[in-house]
Parts: C-alpha cells; sequence; structure tokens
C-alpha cells in the first residue's frame, strides 16, 4: 500500500483536490447542451500551447500558459456570439467546426516541430501521473479563485445557464455574462489541461453531470454526488493504472466510464426497468426533491 | 434520499470489493542490486556485467522510440526501489527522465550519488552542434545521442557501469570484473569479424529514416548521411522524400535503414521508387527478431544483414 502513495501521492491529491470545479462546469455544460464546448475550447487552448512550443518555449513556462489562456478568449468570443443566434444553425455545430479546424491546426503547426507527435499524444492524454507538487497546488488557488467568483456572482451563472428564456439572459447584460463564464471557463480548461489532457477534461466534466442527472434534480445534491462519482471514479482509475501499469488518464477515463456504465444499469434496474431520464433542460426553479 | 443510497449501494459495494481484490497482491523482496536502466542496450550489457548479484531492468522498450518513452506507473516504482540507474547520458532521455525522477523521490540514483551510472563519459561524441537553435530540430547540446552503435562505446559504457557495480557492492567486485574483462574480450574478437565482414562495403552510402547511425558508420566506414526526416524528430515532408528519391536514383543507393518505431510507409515509398530496399535495423537488442540474445547478438545481426542486402546484385 505505501508502494502506490510513492507512486501516486501527486496524481491522486490532483484527484481529489480538482475535479470539483470541473464538475460544477460539467453542470452548467449539460444544462446548457453545449457538450461539445469543452472539447472544442480544450483544444482552442491546444493550439495556443502549440505555437508558444514552435517558438521555442516549453510546456512549463508561463509564455505558454498565457498563449493558450489567449486562444480560449477567442474561443470564448465566438461561442458567446453564437449563443444567442437563431437556430438556423445549431451551435453544436459551430463548436463541432471549431473542434476540428482546431485540431488540424494543432496538427499543421506540431508537423513543423521536433516534438510534435509527443506533443499532440500529451494534449491528448496528458500527464497525470508526472503532476508535479507546484501544478497541484497553482491550480487549485486559481480554482479556488474562481470557485469564488462564481459563488459570488451564482445567481447570474445560474440564470444564464439554467433559465436562457428569463430576464438575464435576455437581457442586454446577458450576453457579457456569457462571455464571463467562458472567460473563466478557458482557464479551468487551460489548466487542466496542463494536467489532464483533452480527454481527462472531458471526462471530468460530462460524466460526473451526467451521473447526477440520473440520480437527482437539486443542484446542491447533483453537485455532491458528481463530486463523489469523479472523485471515486479517478481515484479507482489510478489504481488500476498502478496494478495493471496502464498510462494513468486513460485508465481515469475508462474507469469514469465503467463507474457511469454500472450506475445507469443498477438505476435503470432500482427504477422499474425505465430508461433513466436526463433533467428537462429548461428545469423549472429547482426543487429539493429527489426524482422519485 | 433513501432511494438514492438503495440505488448506489449495489455499484458501490461492487466498486470496493474490485479494489479490494485488485490491492491485495503480494510482492517479493530481494536481496540482489536493484538496476535500472534506460534503454535495453545498457541494460543487456548491464545483465552481462552484474551476473547473478545484480537484478537489471530496462524502462523502455526496445521497439520504443528511445526519445518519447511513455510514463507508467512501474517505471516510477522501479526508479524508486533502484540501487542505481543506467543510462546514455547524451539528453537522448532527459524529456521522459527528469519528470519519472522527480516523482521517484530516490536519493540514491540522484545525480552525482554513487548508484547514477552516466554512461557517455569518455565517449567521443559527433555531430556537437556549433549553436543551439530549435529550428535545427530535435537536436542534443552534447551531440549524436546514439553512441553505443559503436562496439567501441559498448566497451566504454560496460567499464562505468563496472565501476558502479564495484562501488555499490565491493564484495562481489571480482566477479564484475571478470564479467566486464570476458564482455571487452568478446567485442574485440567480434569486432575484428565484424569489419571483415563489411570490409568490401567500404565506403557504401546508406539512407536511414533518423540520424541514430553515424558511430556504426564511423566505425565500419560507411557513409550513412542521408535521411528521410528533413530534420531531427520532424516527420518527412513531401518536397524532402522527392529530393531523397531524387539522390537514391543517381547514386544506385541499395538500403534505407529503419528502426522499428519509425514510420515504415515513408520508406517503402522509396523504395518503391528505387532499386533499394528496407533493411530493419535496430539499436536495442529485442528490436527486431533475432536480437534478443544482448548486445553482441544485436551486432551480429545488424553487421550480417547489412552485408547479405549489399552482397546480392541490385535488382
Amino acid at each position: 500500500m505505501s508502494d502506490i502513495i510513492t507512486v501516486m501521492l501527486w496524481p491522486f491529491l490532483a484527484c481529489l483536490l480538482l475535479p470539483w470545479l470541473l464538475v460544477y462546469y460539467g453542470l452548467h455544460i449539460v444544462k446548457r447542451e453545449i457538450i461539445f464546448v469543452d472539447l472544442a475550447l480544450a483544444q482552442v487552448a491546444a493550439v495556443g500551447n502549440c505555437i508558444a512550443i514552435l517558438m521555442g518555449y516549453t510546456n512549463h513556462d508561463w509564455q505558454t500558459y498565457a498563449s493558450a489562456v489567449g486562444f480560449t478568449f477567442v474561443g470564448s468570443v465566438i461561442f458567446t456570439l453564437t449563443r444567442t443566434r437563431s437556430h438556423r444553425v445549431p451551435q453544436e455545430a459551430l463548436i463541432g467546426i471549431v473542434y476540428v479546424v482546431a485540431a488540424a491546426l494543432g496538427i499543421l503547426l506540431l508537423s513543423r516541430s521536433p516534438e510534435g507527435n509527443e506533443e499532440l499524444r500529451r494534449t491528448l492524454i496528458g500527464d497525470v501521473l508526472l503532476v508535479t507538487r507546484a501544478e497541484v497546488w497553482k491550480t487549485l488557488a486559481l480554482f479556488v479563485v474562481i470557485g469564488v467568483l462564481h459563488y459570488i456572482f451564482r445567481r447570474q451563472f445560474l440564470a444564464i445557464s439554467f433559465d436562457p428564456k428569463g430576464e438575464l439572459a435576455q437581457s442586454k447584460r446577458g450576453p457579457w455574462w456569457d462571455f464571463l463564464f467562458y472567460v473563466l471557463f478557458g482557464f479551468v480548461v487551460t489548466s487542466f489541461l496542463q494536467i489532464g489532457g483533452v480527454l481527462l477534461v472531458f471526462t471530468f466534466l460530462i460524466m460526473p453531470s451526467v451521473a447526477a442527472n440520473m440520480l437527482s434534480r437539486s443542484l446542491p445534491v447533483q453537485m455532491g454526488i458528481a463530486w463523489l462519482f469523479a472523485t471515486t471514479g479517478s481515484v479507482c482509475g489510478l489504481v488500476l493504472s498502478y496494478k495493471m501499469d496502464f498510462p494513468a488518464g486513460a485508465a481515469i477515463v475508462c474507469m469514469l466510464g465503467a463507474l457511469l456504465l454500472v450506475l445507469g444499469f443498477t438505476t435503470w434496474c432500482a427504477r422499474g426497468r425505465k430508461i433513466p431520464q436526463i433533467a428537462p433542460i429548461h428545469a423549472e426553479k429547482e426543487t429539493l426533491i429527489d426524482s422519485n | 434520499m433513501k432511494s438514492l443510497f438503495r440505488t448506489l449501494f449495489p455499484s458501490a459495494s461492487a466498486f470496493c470489493a474490485a479494489l479490494f481484490l485488485i490491492l491485495g497482491s503480494p510482492r517479493i523482496a530481494q536481496a540482489k542490486i536493484n538496476a535500472v536502466a534506460t534503454t535495453p542496450d545498457l541494460g543487456a550489457i548491464a545483465t552481462v556485467i552484474g551476473g547473478k548479484f545484480v537484478e537489471v531492468t530496462s524502462l523502455a522498450r526496445p521497439t520504443e522510440d528511445p526519445h518519447f518513452v511513455d510514463a507508467k506507473p512501474s517505471f516510477i516504482l522501479k526508479l524508486n526501489r533502484a540501487d542505481a540507474l543506467i543510462e546514455g547520458g547524451a539528453e537522448l532521455e532527459t524529456g521522459w527522465l527528469t519528470a519519472l525522477l522527480e516523482n521517484a523521490r530516490n536519493p540514491k540514483i540522484q545525480a552525482g550519488a554513487p548508484g547514477r551510472i552516466s554512461c557517455v563519459e569518455g565517449v567521443d561524441l559527433m555531430d556537437v552542434p556549433a549553436t543551439l537553435d530549435r529550428s535545427k530540430g530535435d537536436i542534443h547540446a552534447m551531440g549524436n545521442p546514439h553512441y553505443l552503435t559503436d562496439p567501441i562505446n559498448a566497451k566504454i559504457a560496460a567499464q562505468h557501469i563496472c565501476a558502479s557495480f564495484v562501488a555499490l557492492d565491493a564484495k562481489n567486485a571480482e566477479s564484475y570484473r571478470a564479467s566486464l574483462a570476458k564482455f571487452n574480450a568478446q567485442v574485440d574478437d567480434s569486432l575484428a569479424r565484424w569489419q571483415k565482414i563489411l570490409e568490401p562495403y567500404q565506403g557504401t552510402r546508406l539512407v536511414a529514416f533518423h540520424n541514430t547511425w553515424p558511430y556504426f558508420g564511423r566505425r565500419f566506414h560507411l557513409k550513412i548521411d542521408l535521411f528521410l526526416e528533413p530534420k531531427p524528430g520532424i516527420p518527412p515532408t513531401p518536397a524532402h522524400m522527392a529530393e531523397i528519391i531524387d539522390t537514391m536514383k543517381t547514386e544506385h543507393i541499395r538500403a534505407i535503414l529503419v528502426e522499428p518505431y519509425q514510420n515504415r510507409k515513408t520508406a517503402e515509398k522509396a523504395v518503391t521508387e528505387t532499386h533499394s530496399v528496407i533493411l530493419d535495423f535496430t539499436q536495442y537488442p529485442g528490436g527486431v527478431k533475432g536480437t534478443e540474445g544482448g548486445y553482441i547478438e544485436l551486432m551480429d545481426y545488424l553487421v550480417n544483414t547489412l552485408a547479405k542486402t549489399l552482397a546480392t546484385p541490385s535488382k
């Protein structure tokens, strides 16, 4: 048992201390039905990374981080502007387009870099096994700041995500809150991208949120379930990675997937074999009751 | 809340059970010196020198690109428990080894410790860049790190490994020294044989995927100076390929040296357009079938395969 701590101490701490904010964002994102926005933003951030690397900075320089964040700002502007537009072109389509173009651009850019292939792989699956103490604390500090901002402005942020036809979302200030939402999200994605890669970012955002939506409709309960799900899954994933000697990031993703499958099946059995419903999108004001 | 608990309970208990099962396996204690080699070539030499007193494991697989090795949990554990770390020391492994060592937190193999064996000292490195410029590709400040493809350098590495084993385990010093002497004699004998086999082909020009073979080329008087990569680490581009194919045609170049982790397709394209063949080369024992035996067997394979190809008349 002590061996696993020796090897996995910082990855474990990263999985205990960091996913809560991603999980919270995930609840927003599933509600907004923009599931792939994080993949797109992560990929846009990766383009920023690639450019910095081509300019000779390493993955750990602040310039690389700044470039990645700068690119997610551009992404944020695109997503803010496209949210309120008509439904002739669904936003999900634009998100998909941003994703593939950013991914292709990354490949073009990195074909000129000696470590290109390696770097592409790293953006995808990350280096969660080799996360350092400094990275964990720095990212946690940033997450706490963003978490506090979300707490202070919770009324506005919840209104624009959970009630898009409501007063605030439709007002002139609505798009600005949207923009702020994406900018903060950009920081979260970029920071976690350095540790976990695109796959892990997506996993922590979407899977816990889906699990929570299966089991409850109340936001605080959902938050609790989602956090518990993410933490349990990632700790089990790390143990699996250790025992089977798998790459850590991919093991976490598969473990969370398996956990979601088991959860879905149990829910299905427990609820008289009805397909578990994801809570309706434009949910009525939050009620603190369980869905049964 | 009660129904929630009821829903979650079966899945939670199933996962706990699984967790206990995989955590329960015991581990075996050992009294031998625990040596970790970064690459299998160093591992093979260390195994010969250490004999029955040293347990050697290599981190990189023989078929893996030594510049980029995927970090796995077992690597950290192996490094954490290691008494000695054997590395090339010419920046080949820096990209992945540094972060692993930081996580392994093992003072016995930190830089400067007697357990840290850098084999490069005393090697005459080639291609040392005059200036460091990343636009020239994946260059190493110290020079080309693939020095073990020259058997004389293998003797230098064996010397370092032996000295370190003697320092770590003085009571078996005699055995280590005897193994070193035997290895050196074997290399000297074989080298004479290899040089004789390749003598008829002195000055032959060959293409390689990556600049892995300058030391091999220098020892056996072969000109391995055309590469499918436009710059080290940069994947082949169409324009560069056209240029290489052109040169191959005009100079009647007979073979392209390709290692297991390199993109065979690009080499195949060049082969179909010229009168050449692909030679499966590897720097590592076990990288290609027939090289598993160790360093001597690896060099035997390389020399014989090359001689056989060059001996057959061109298509």
